[in-house]
């Protein structure tokens, strides 16, 4: 399996909820990521898609195990990394960074930037401090900085130049994955596109594979191969990234598609927009069955509230875990709530007796 | 909520118990022996033998604090000071309301001045007011409390003598031979102690409360206030003050009870028989029993008033209420 | 098209602090304005000056702000009013929300204590009445159990809820002006469309007029009749929305729609518009566009451009030297370039 860098595999992470005086009692647990399975192919970009609550951070740090994970398996580079020790995970850290999201928070701001970026290098000892500070030179002229500005504070940079040097600093002991968890979020727009640029070109000259994490879809419909789209601790669906924005078999993508705003007001007029009712409900008690069927407009009764259903195969990469998949994309929200016949009974015929 | 309170209370006992016992612990490594003080300069061994059996030294200092711990839950007495012989309670039940009217007067004169300044200052910042307003925070935080006594006492009481110089009067019932009695004696001799008393943490208010207001007043649910149209008066009452003052409440709470184990400098300097003046001296002649009383009693004001303080808390911000 | 006079009408708005570094010019020559039951969208990204200039028409800033031009609200000048006069118009009849909901409401009050307290700020009726209203507009936004929930603090809602509550507060006076200040920006997306779809609605329902504040080029094409770019304190395009989308005709306006990330269409790569916005303590000379603009040339370092009408339209303004043939080239590029 070289040709897949990291195989996710069930792997759940459960916060314990206490209760008591003195002896405190588990009394419940909040499912942060609740079973999620995925592959991530060498080289490409897996975009990750959610609103708030649905796991995807819990879960990127899991890979990254900063958290340990409750349940599941996490193989990187065809090492079972789930259980390892600390001392057995160090030299493995080498291999896999993170980009954060807050530029003006992930950087400390009483140490250089020199320093930043190449604390990796003499924590892994990748070579003299002579040495280290070329590559430093080097990295912050990869990522558009000026390598004169080796020693200057963090607070002299704007938003995305701080990002930049985050960037340097993940790259600085070349890694073969990047975590990237909501990168561009925080930036104006004109400042996104270059990072997002950024990113992109050093991707083709290192070879790197990244896992980018984001609420904005248009962002990582851009930026990634393909795509997962989670929902409170689950994957809802996972697709090649083309072909989930163009045939969405999930009702929750079919939502959160249609509630992007679009730049182009024709068009934005001409299209149906699926307004979800209520809430994301709460990670402690999730809905029984299909965590989302309380919301969704292709509920059914008796099939959707019982079991949680099964990722179904469209072919190739394409899976959603629904019972009823949406057939075609665009649909109104009539056409979304009649359900055919004959996707029922497969549907039934798919629980478990 | 009720949780939370029985889970306080468990603790409460824990540190009850933590604090009187170090408290013995400290007292016997100190090396001095209490026998030897309480018999007398001119005692003789034998007398100095007899007195420690008679004061209960001779046993093991485990067994004292049992012995202690047992007084103290079953026969509810603090025990008999090692060298009046008279009951530690009515000892500290003398002591503490002179330490009470202290503490709570004076905390009520530095609330009356550190939230107008405090206030004023978070709304005018960088003004004349509040430039001067820091300059005081600065001095009062640096004189030492007993120079400021010693000073006050001098020019009110003694070089200008509209004050009266020290002591205590009580305001009901003077005992016979008193110099003075009566509410309006009792004020006027409380005030100069009010004064040295509060200034420090009028000080320590003002700066504390400036900040709050000042932190408050950039809050966005102030900006939503103005945007409906709120008057300024309504603003800071309803919406500033409100949530400015938590945080000082509580520091209110802590300090009070931290002050009720004994103001010791103003007692001192104003010869104000309270439990400070009661502490200093039980230490100065290893009186044991008097020095447990007093760490009991103030232990138990901080542990009452933190208490009070973090259910008052709950009460004022629905946030940690309703949890 | 404007025979009736506008409802708002902001003449050459600006706007300056005094801080410690010097001046800085926030908002520096602003106009636009509002008709009544329209939808303005104002849009920029962060430090362009598109939130302090609807704070200054609101009377919000800080008192170290030195402001000056106007603000006509039916003929009345906002900047020149007494205090008293805009604490009556402020939640009255303009009224204005906010981006963040998790901290725009008071923690320590009810929320329908919250919603009474700015109803009886305006109206001299009992404690009673004025709860009846706020229970009415809670309902009007969708809050479910309006009844029960009136009673709860704010820490017991959801952001999305929250929103709502916000929206309830400042449409229960009927204002003919809502300001509205990236209100989905810190929302997800689902509840973004809902809380946009809600403003829609009830805009409809009460004929309010609503400014909306974002740097969301896609929200204001969902819901804005006239969309004003701003840059650095100034405005550089103005104009109806159908228009604007389709012949966008200044650099940065370009720049911006190039940089977006697309959903319906696959973009190769976007275009990005190089540097950062300048700072307002000292602003380039003549366009302040220029540092960053690829088409910029002797004329916009020297002088300042004003706005002019678009050819061939009445209501189409921008800001920019450049020919009309060169800018029908380039609208026509970027616009292919997101339509493939």
């Amino acid at each position: 399996m070289n040709d897949e860098i990291l195989v996710v595999d069930n792997v759940k992470k459960h916060f314990p909820v206490t209760q008591g005086i003195v002896l405190k009692k588990q009394v419940g647990a909040v499912k942060a990521v609740d079973g999620v399975s995925f592959t991530v192919r060498r080289g490409e970009t897996l975009g990750v898609v959610g609103e708030s609550g649905c796991g995807k951070s819990t879960m990127a740090r899991c890979i990254m195990r900063l958290l340990d994970p409750t349940d599941g398996r996490i193989v990187f580079d065809g090492r079972d990394i789930s259980r390892l020790s600390r001392a057995q995970m160090r030299p493995i850290r080498r291999d896999m960074m993170m980009i954060f999201q807050d530029p003006y928070a992930s950087l400390n701001p009483r140490k250089r930037v020199g320093f930043i970026v190449g604390e990796a290098l003499e924590v892994h000892k990748m070579g003299t401090e002579a040495e280290v500070k070329r590559r430093v030179q080097e990295l912050l002229e990869v990522v558009g900085l000026n390598p004169e500005h080796y020693n200057r504070f963090p607070h002299e940079f704007s938003g995305g130049q701080r990002q930049r040097i985050g960037i340097a600093r993940a790259l600085a002991v070349n890694p073969k994955l990047i975590v990237c968890d909501e990168p561009v979020s925080a930036l104006d727009v004109s400042v996104q596109a270059q990072i997002l640029n950024l990113l992109k070109d050093l991707q083709s000259d290192f070879g790197l594979t990244y896992i980018f994490i984001a609420h904005d879809l248009n962002v990582v419909r851009y930026i990634s191969d393909r795509v997962m789209v989670m929902y409170l601790g689950k994957m809802a669906e996972f697709a090649d990234s083309k072909e989930l924005y163009a045939s969405p078999k999930h009702p929750y993508t079919g939502a959160l598609l249609s509630a992007v705003p679009i730049p182009n007001p024709k068009l934005g007029r001409a299209r149906h927009q699926i307004v979800l009712e209520g809430d994301v409900p709460n990670p402690i008690n999730p809905p029984s069955g299909c965590v989302f069927h309380p919301r969704c407009p292709r509920f059914k009764e008796g099939v959707c509230d019982v079991d949680d259903p099964p990722a179904f195969s469209f072919g190739g990469s394409h899976q959603a875990k629904c019972y009823y998949p949406l057939e075609r994309w665009p649909m109104t929200v009539e056409e979304i709530e009649r359900r055919p016949a004959e996707r029922l009974e497969q549907a039934v015929a798919a629980l478990p007796h | 909520m009720y949780r939370y309170i029985v889970r306080r209370l468990l603790w409460a006992v824990v540190l009850f118990i933590a604090v009187t016992m170090v408290t013995y612990v400290i007292f016997f490594v100190i090396p001095a022996d209490p026998a030897v003080l309480a018999a007398g300069r001119s005692a003789r061994p034998a007398d100095v033998e007899r007195v420690r059996v008679y004061l209960g030294l001779n046993h093991s200092v485990p067994y004292q604090y049992a012995l202690f711990l047992k007084r103290l839950v079953v026969d509810q007495s603090l025990g008999r000071s090692f060298v009046n012989r008279r009951d530690v309670d009515s000892m500290v039940g003398e002591a503490a309301p002179v330490t009470a009217s202290l503490v709570f007067g004076g905390a009520i004169l530095w609330m009356l001045l550190a939230m107008p300044i405090g206030v004023l200052s978070a709304l005018r910042p960088r003004s004349l007011l509040d430039r001067s307003a820091m300059v005081f925070v600065l001095i009062g935080i640096s004189m030492p409390v007993v120079w400021i006594g010693l000073v006050l006492q001098f020019l009110f009481g003694f070089k200008w003598a509209i004050l009266p110089n020290a002591g205590y009067c009580n305001v009901f019932n003077p005992p016979t031979g008193a110099t003075c009695g009566g509410p309006v004696d009792w004020f006027t001799h409380m005030i100069l102690p009010w004064t040295t008393f509060a200034i420090l943490f009028t000080a320590i208010y003002v700066r504390m409360i400036r900040s709050n207001v000042m932190d408050t007043l950039g809050e966005d649910y102030v900006r939503t206030a103005r945007a409906k149209g709120a008057p300024p008066v309504q603003v800071m009452t309803k919406h500033v003050l409100r949530n400015a003052m938590l945080p000082v409440v509580t520091m209110l709470g802590m300090d009070i009870g931290i002050a009720l184990g004994g103001a010791i400098f103003t007692e001192y300097i104003f010869g104000l028989p309270g439990l400070g003046r009661l502490a200093v001296t039980s230490l100065q002649n290893f009186d044991l029993p008097t020095i447990e009383g007093v760490v009991v009693f103030s232990t138990l004001c901080i542990i009452i008033f933190n208490l009070l303080v973090d259910i008052l808390y709950a009460f004022i911000d629905p946030r940690i209420r309703l949890e | 098209m404007t025979t009736a006079e506008p409802l708002l009408d902001v003449r050459d708005l600006r706007t300056a602090f005094l801080t410690d570094d010097g001046i800085v010019g926030a908002v520096d020559g602003v106009s636009f304005s509002l008709d009544a039951g329209r939808t303005l969208g104002i849009v920029g990204e962060s430090g362009c000056g598109k939130s302090v200039t609807n704070l200054t028409i609101m009377g919000l800033n800080p008192k170290t702000a030195r402001v000056s031009g106007q603000a006509l609200l039916r003929g009345e000048d906002l900047l020149q009013a007494a205090p008293r006069r805009l604490r009556e118009i402020r939640g009255n009849e303009i009224a204005m929300i906010f981006q963040d909901p998790m901290t725009s409401l008071n923690p320590v009050h009810r929320i329908g204590d919250q919603l009474v307290e700015a109803v009886l700020l305006h109206n001299d009726i009992s404690h009673a009445e004025a709860k009846a209203r706020a229970l009415e507009s809670l309902e009007e936004v969708g809050i479910p159990q309006a009844a029960r929930r009136i009673d709860d603090y704010p820490h017991q809602f959801s952001g999305g809820m929250r929103q709502r509550v916000m929206i309830a507060m400042a449409l229960i006076n009927d204002p003919d002006v809502l300001i509205a200040d990236e209100p989905t920006t810190a929302l997800d997306v689902t509840t973004q469309a809902q809380i946009i779809s809600l403003i829609a609605q009830l805009q409809k329902e009460h004929g309010t007029a609503v400014i909306i504040i974002t740097h969301d080029l896609g929200v204001v094409a969902e819901i804005a009749d006239e969309i004003v770019v701003m840059y650095a304190a100034r405005v550089v395009e103005r104009g109806p929305v159908d228009e604007l989308f389709e012949r966008p005709s200044h650099p940065y306006t370009w720049g911006l729609l190039g940089s977006l990330p697309r959903l319906e269409a696959d973009v190769e790569r976007l275009a990005q518009i190089p540097g950062q916005p300048p700072s307002l303590l000292a602003p380039p000379r003549g366009c302040r566009f220029n540092p960053r603009c690829p088409y910029a040339f002797q004329r916009c370092h020297d002088e300042d451009p004003t706005l002019i009408k678009v050819s061939g339209t009445d209501d189409h303004v921008q800001a920019c030297f450049l020919d009309e043939g060169t800018k029908a080239r380039e609208a026509a590029k970027t616009l292919s370039a997101a339509a493939a």
